[in-house]
């Protein structure tokens, strides 16, 4: 209770009184603060899209960099974690779109398309100088697929002398072999590689691990070795005819295109399988002037290809054929005819989680001048010292990618991983983060982090950021929570039409980039739809919307709660847009 | 500069010119294009003032009250059920002397719902201390606007200036846009002589025991009293440098009158009109418009008014029960004069919710009060039928 109006300076009225109620002693006596049962306080937590992605980018990060404009910074930033993120702006299925918060409120940030923008602004920069090893050990990479480079991209950073062997006469392993140039160009992909070489890594290519540099060599000269040999053996259908000329593993079939090969295919194609081979195949045959039938024996639900690929492929003019399987492939002549196929029907779940696929009996035929079989690779493991622990269909790792050997780590297509381009650079950084970690430990060195948890990004992969102990940003009490889309206050944000990429408008020309991504300045509007989920971005909406003034500005960029002042009342939190402050108990 | 703008927008640019630093609204037809007009303002840059959006007008008036008391020159604009819902907190605006300016487009309560002008909204606010000013054209509202400010600044009192729905509201009339610099002149920064400080924090608005209230309410209403000395001299300035006036309360062709009309509003037009035609048939009619409300013009009514045989005051608003309220205002203003100088009053109830008053409602109504025998004059309705 305040006491009975009197003067305060400037006010005169009757009797002294003035012309208005105003408190004569200050408001500050009053501790207002001791009210409270709860308290707010500011946390940075973690946005979806951060735990979504299997490489471990700190995307909210690099968006809120780009907030301010500073887009070396996020470019730095998002390079920190993944070396190649002009290929994966391009190829990667974007789970980090799919955890987007933003979905629930209009439509997902085109993340990816943020991703390539700065991708490829970094094309037109000089490379970088390699920096000198700091470390005395060297560690082995088997494979140049995006694991083997990741792993060796991220080990040059922490300072070692890092070799890269790989079978093939060119880097790359699967985004060469397996990626077909109109979605993913060539230059594009060597200008990132040309970036993780101007770390220091050294590439030996036709060198086959196992055969040269055989075992014994690779265990005596290197304190580790990182396994990323990938899966290139193409399952077998078992089908009668598999082996008549015209039908052929996809995976061979698009390492002769990708290789510049244009082999002829006749004019029908039939491709068996629904996963990201099975598209690829389809979509560079119809290239070759074919016209393409694919057959799935399930449905389009549970197709394993990226969405945006099979929408692709059916508007380039591929026709999926759900639900048939091909029983035989008829041969004329030694050569392939035409498919028997049959109708399927969905049964019950089977271990992979997806309706298992039951014959009907119902047959027919369709004609087939080339048949490419892409229902799945398996890695090749016979080159592999024999005390390393395989399982189901790879090299059984750990958390951090160590196999049953110890200084023998694995990761990427070789394991039992989902097999995708991110999670292949994320198991390369993951092993490589576990290979420092393992070196260091023998060496008896304090580590980064004890817990390798705290090092994810909420349940997501580990930062290599965070490793380094390097995070540019200044995070307030950060806690390894991620943020519920009801964690938001949407009130605060208007809803803004996401930015779709362009493509151009005739795919069958050729096998140019389909996909022309977004303009800079799309990629930057597009990047301000970040509603940077978890992250105090000094809005000021706290400061406004405090009742008792309490919260002010402390100069750091972040704000001071006087908790003399505040009473607990929660407004700041309620309206917090972001979900960055949270409250909590008294005394507790 | 002239422009062909109507009457919403006439206040936009008002307040624009005034350079309002804080605007907080809630859409209301028909008062709604005023503040859409003011928020692109906002967002092309043309107007550097914080514009708040709120749920609803009470908070929208909660929101001017804390402006106001930080400093800040402050603007609203609502309408009938938006004002009503507006009511505790414009006691507050006025008790906490804070210069609020508000736009309120005269529009009828309901129910029945209708959007169209009737006064009840903003006479049934008549007791919460704001000043009240009636406006006849856009040009009118637009100048108005402007001088609202600088009367609410001078006095700390809260002004409402009041413009008619759809008849100013949503007609365009040429308007003569001052130049801002001229304005400028007219009307400086607002100097807060009290407002909140959060290094020096102070409860504004805190409990006053029966031992100050009613000294805080005298200096209320001494402040309500100085406004008609304030608001000629502003209009004195304005003459001076835009060359218009308007007055409290004019007077028109009102010399030797045998009966005088009372109007406020848009009614006034079509009155003149009415007047001017009686006069070429040789009747000695003039009329008084009663722009200023609160507070009341007691004084210059009774100059005009006084010595007239007869008048009829025309009254868009009822209270229920009662009378015309500018009938019975101007009753009890006039009732102390000397008998001899004391009119028989006439109470008109016209037009409401939005009703048309044409030239005939008004013939109808000085030849009633002329052939009018009755002592019955306190509402005499106009076009209905029992």
């Amino acid at each position: 209770m305040s006491s009975p109006a009197a003067g305060v300076a400037g006010m005169a009225g009757a009797r002294g009184i003035p012309p208005v109620s105003v408190s004569q002693t200050s408001t500050l006596v009053t501790r207002t603060g001791s009210w409270k049962y709860i308290r707010p306080a500011y946390h940075d937590r973690v946005a979806p899209c951060n735990q979504g992605c299997p490489v471990g980018i700190d995307i909210e990060g690099y968006m809120n960099l780009l907030r301010e404009d500073r887009i070396a910074e996020a470019r730095e930033l998002l390079l920190a974690e993944n070396p190649m993120p002009a290929v994966t702006g391009r190829v990667c299925h974007h789970p980090c779109e799919s955890a987007c918060n933003r979905r629930l409120f209009d439509e997902a940030v085109s993340i990816h398309a943020v991703e390539r923008m700065l991708g490829d602004l970094e094309l037109e920069g000089p490379p970088g100088v390699a920096p000198a090893p700091t470390r005395k050990e060297r560690v082995a990479v088997a494979g140049s697929g995006p694991a083997g480079l990741a792993c060796a991209y991220h080990l040059a950073r922490f300072g070692y002398h890092v070799t890269v062997f790989e079978a093939a006469d060119r880097p790359g392993g699967m985004l060469r072999l397996g990626i077909p140039e109109y979605r993913l160009p060539r230059a594009i992909l060597d200008r990132d590689i040309e970036r993780i070489v101007a770390q220091g890594v050294e590439i030996h290519c036709g060198t086959r691990v196992g055969v040269e540099p055989n075992w014994q060599r690779l265990l005596a000269e290197f304190d580790a070795v990182f396994v990323a040999s990938g899966a290139h053996t193409s399952h077998a259908l078992g089908v009668a005819g598999e082996n008549a000329k015209g039908v052929r593993p996809g995976l061979e079939f698009l390492g002769e295109v990708n290789d510049g090969g244009r082999p002829d295919v006749g004019r029908r194609v039939v491709v068996v399988g629904g996963g990201n081979t099975a598209m690829d195949c389809a979509r560079s045959a119809l290239r070759l002037g074919a016209t393409v039938t694919v057959l799935y024996r399930r449905t389009r639900e549970e197709m394993p290809a990226i969405a945006e690929e099979v929408e692709e492929a059916q508007r380039e003019g591929a026709l999926i054929r759900f639900l048939v399987a091909p029983v035989e492939f008829r041969v004329v002549a030694g050569r392939v005819c035409a498919v028997e196929c049959e109708w399927m029907k969905l049964g019950e779940p089977d271990s992979s989680g997806r309706r298992r696929p039951v014959p009907t009996g119902e047959r027919f035929t369709i004609p087939a001048d080339t048949v490419l079989t892409a229902i799945g690779e398996a890695p090749d493991l016979d080159h592999l010292p024999d005390d390393v622990a395989r399982e189901a269909s790879g090299v059984h790792v750990d958390a951090l990618g160590e196999s049953s050997r110890a200084a023998l780590f694995a990761g990427g297509d070789v394991t039992d991983a989902a097999r995708t381009v991110a999670d292949a650079l994320g198991a390369g950084k993951r092993a490589a983060i576990g290979i420092d970690r393992h070196l260091r430990a023998i060496m008896r060195e304090r580590l980064g982090a004890e817990d390798p948890d705290a090092l994810r990004f909420g349940g997501g992969n580990l930062s290599a950021v965070r490793w380094l102990g390097r995070d540019p940003i200044n995070r307030v009490a950060p806690v390894n929570e991620v943020v519920a889309f009801e964690d938001l206050n949407l009130n605060h944000f208007a809803a803004v039409p996401r930015r779709f990429d362009t493509h151009v408008a005739s795919a069958r020309g050729g096998f140019g980039e389909v996909n022309q991504g977004l303009t800079d300045r799309q990629a930057m509007e597009e990047a301000r739809r970040c509603l940077n989920c978890g992250v105090c971005t000094q809005c000021d909406v706290c400061l406004i919307f405090c009742p008792d003034a309490a919260i002010t500005r402390n100069g750091n960029g972040a704000y001071a709660i006087a908790l003399d002042y505040c009473k607990g009342c929660g407004v700041c939190a309620a309206e917090c847009p972001r979900g960055a402050i949270v409250m909590t108990r008294e005394g507790l | 500069m002239k422009k062909v703008i109507i009457g919403n927008h006439a206040v936009s640019w008002g307040a624009q010119l005034a350079r309002v630093e804080v605007i907080s609204a809630y859409p209301i037809t028909p008062q709604t294009q005023i503040v859409e007009k003011l928020s692109e303002m906002c967002a092309d840059g043309s107007l550097a003032a914080r514009f708040i959006k709120v749920e609803s007008e009470h908070s929208a008036m909660a929101a001017c009250i804390g402006a106001s008391a930080a400093g800040a020159r402050t603007f609203t604009a609502t309408s009938s059920h938006g004002l009503v819902y507006m009511h505790e907190m414009l006691h507050w605006a006025a008790g906490g002397r804070h210069p609020v300016v508000m736009a309120e487009v005269n529009r009828a309560l309901g129910p029945g719902w209708n959007i169209w002008t009737d006064q009840n909204d903003s006479l049934s606010q008549r007791d919460t201390g704001w000043v009240q000013l009636y406006c006849e054209t856009n040009q009118e509202v637009l100048d108005t606007t402007i001088q609202s400010f600088k009367i609410a600044e001078a006095l700390d009192l809260p002004v409402m200036l009041v413009l008619d729905a759809f008849y100013l509201s949503h007609t365009a009339e040429p308007v003569d846009i001052p130049d801002q610099e001229m304005v400028d002149r007219f009307l400086p920064p607002r100097e807060a002589r009290f407002k909140l400080d959060v290094n020096d924090p102070h409860a504004f608005g805190a409990l006053v025991r029966p031992d100050s209230y009613m000294e805080m309410r005298w200096l209320q209403q001494q402040a309500m009293r100085e406004v008609p000395g304030v608001f000629d001299k502003v209009e004195a300035d304005w003459m001076r440098m835009f060359g218009r006036h308007y007055g409290a309360v004019e007077s028109y062709r009102a010399e030797d009158a045998e009966l005088l009309l009372v109007t406020s509003g848009t009614v006034t037009s079509t009155a003149r009109f009415v007047v001017d035609r009686r006069r070429e048939a040789g009747e000695a009619i003039g009329l008084v418009k009663v722009k200023m409300f609160r507070p009341f013009p007691t004084g210059p009514l009774r100059e005009a008014l006084g010595g007239v045989e007869r008048v009829a005051v025309l009254d868009r608003n009822i209270s229920p029960g009662h009378s015309g309220i500018f009938a019975e205002e101007t009753r009890a203003a006039l009732y102390d004069l000397p008998p001899e100088d004391r009119p028989e009053i006439y109470g008109y109830i016209i037009g409401l919710g939005g009703r048309d008053v044409t030239p005939s409602v008004i013939d109808e109504v000085i030849d009633r009060t002329r052939r009018s025998t009755s002592a019955e004059r306190e509402d005499l309705w106009v076009g209905v039928s029992p």
